[in-house]
């Protein structure tokens, strides 16, 4: 493991980023804006599954708010995953790296847990509950991954 | 049933999630964390690296780990000091502010003295002559 994520921060991908002006702020700011977009769709999905905006159509509107948050998601592996291979080994050791990464884990089993159990109609039962626990994680993602340079 | 929420009270709660990260975010890269005034350590490099998101050096200080930031690695690299001019084990006399949080062994350095050569990493900001 120690050599594989060696061998990463060895790639010419990782060694340029490393040392760019220009490219890792905007890999960086791509991540934030994907991060951005996937908070803000999740909790308004969210919200609407615990019975907010009850004036909007619940299938739709959570149909739609699951795309975004999924590409919004998409967006934040594949530039999370070059902002680790500039430091790969130091992230790896970090509580708090394997914090976010354990956070994530938890809110993808939230996901597949609800499209599993929350079944039938609008706001279906034992939803909000899923729903609630999605923000709370989603959320305690995001103070890890901003943690993440301090600590 | 009436609705739990309403739609200000989680644009609001929103706000407030994105403006402490925002601040916190803050803290790290400017010197709103570090004390006025100049502070100067000495000791060996245990550790060097030059390259996004900062460049920093390990310091060990009479046995204190301290950890010195530098300035970005674009301008950490201009100002001339590379992984080349500097090794583990050198003599380094780091000079800047120091963490305002006096337990913390931490400072950001403006200039830098490794083998009898200095390196001003920030030269606006280094201590008048
Ligand atoms: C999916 C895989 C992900 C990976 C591998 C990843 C990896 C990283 C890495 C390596 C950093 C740079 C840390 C630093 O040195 O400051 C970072 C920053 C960050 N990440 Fe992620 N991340 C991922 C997803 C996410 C998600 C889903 C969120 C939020 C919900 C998130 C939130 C953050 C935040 C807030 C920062 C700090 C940005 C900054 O301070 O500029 N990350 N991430």
């Amino acid at each position: 493991m120690t050599e594989f994520f060696a061998g990463l921060e060895q790639l010419a991908l990782a060694r340029w980023l490393k040392a760019s002006f220009i490219a890792y702020p905007v890999v960086n700011a791509l991540h934030i804006m994907s991060i951005g977009a996937l908070l803000t769709s999740v909790l308004l999905m969210d919200l609407r599954i615990c019975g907010a905006f009850r004036s909007l159509p619940y299938a739709a509107f959570v149909a739609l708010l699951r795309r975004i948050a999924l590409a919004a998601f998409v967006g934040a592996l594949v530039t999370g995953s070059l902002l680790f291979s500039v430091k790969a080994s130091t992230y790896a050791a970090m509580p708090v790296f394997l914090a976010k990464m354990a956070l994530i884990l938890l809110a993808g089993i939230n996901f597949f847990a609800f499209l599993r159990f929350a079944r039938g109609g609008d706001e279906p039962a034992g939803s909000a509950i899923l729903a609630v626990l999605s923000i709370l994680l989603w959320t305690s993602v995001l103070f890890a991954g901003r943690f993440i340079g301090f600590l | 049933m009436q609705s739990p929420f309403n739609g200000i009270r989680s644009v609001a709660l929103t706000a407030a999630v994105m403006l402490a990260a925002g601040t916190a975010a803050y803290a790290h890269h400017g010197w709103s964390w570090t004390q006025d005034g100049f502070f100067e350590l000495r000791g060996k490099i245990t550790a060097i690296y030059i390259g996004n998101p900062h460049a920093t050096l390990d310091v060990d200080a009479e046995g204190e780990a301290w950890r010195v930031e530098m300035a970005p690695p674009s301008r950490t690299i201009a100002a001339g000091f590379t992984e080349e001019v500097a090794k583990v084990g050198d003599e380094v006399t780091a000079i800047g502010n120091r963490s305002l949080e006096a337990s913390e062994k931490r400072m950001k350095a403006v200039r830098l003295i490794v083998g009898g050569k200095t390196y001003d990493v920030y030269p606006d900001r280094v201590p008048p002559a």
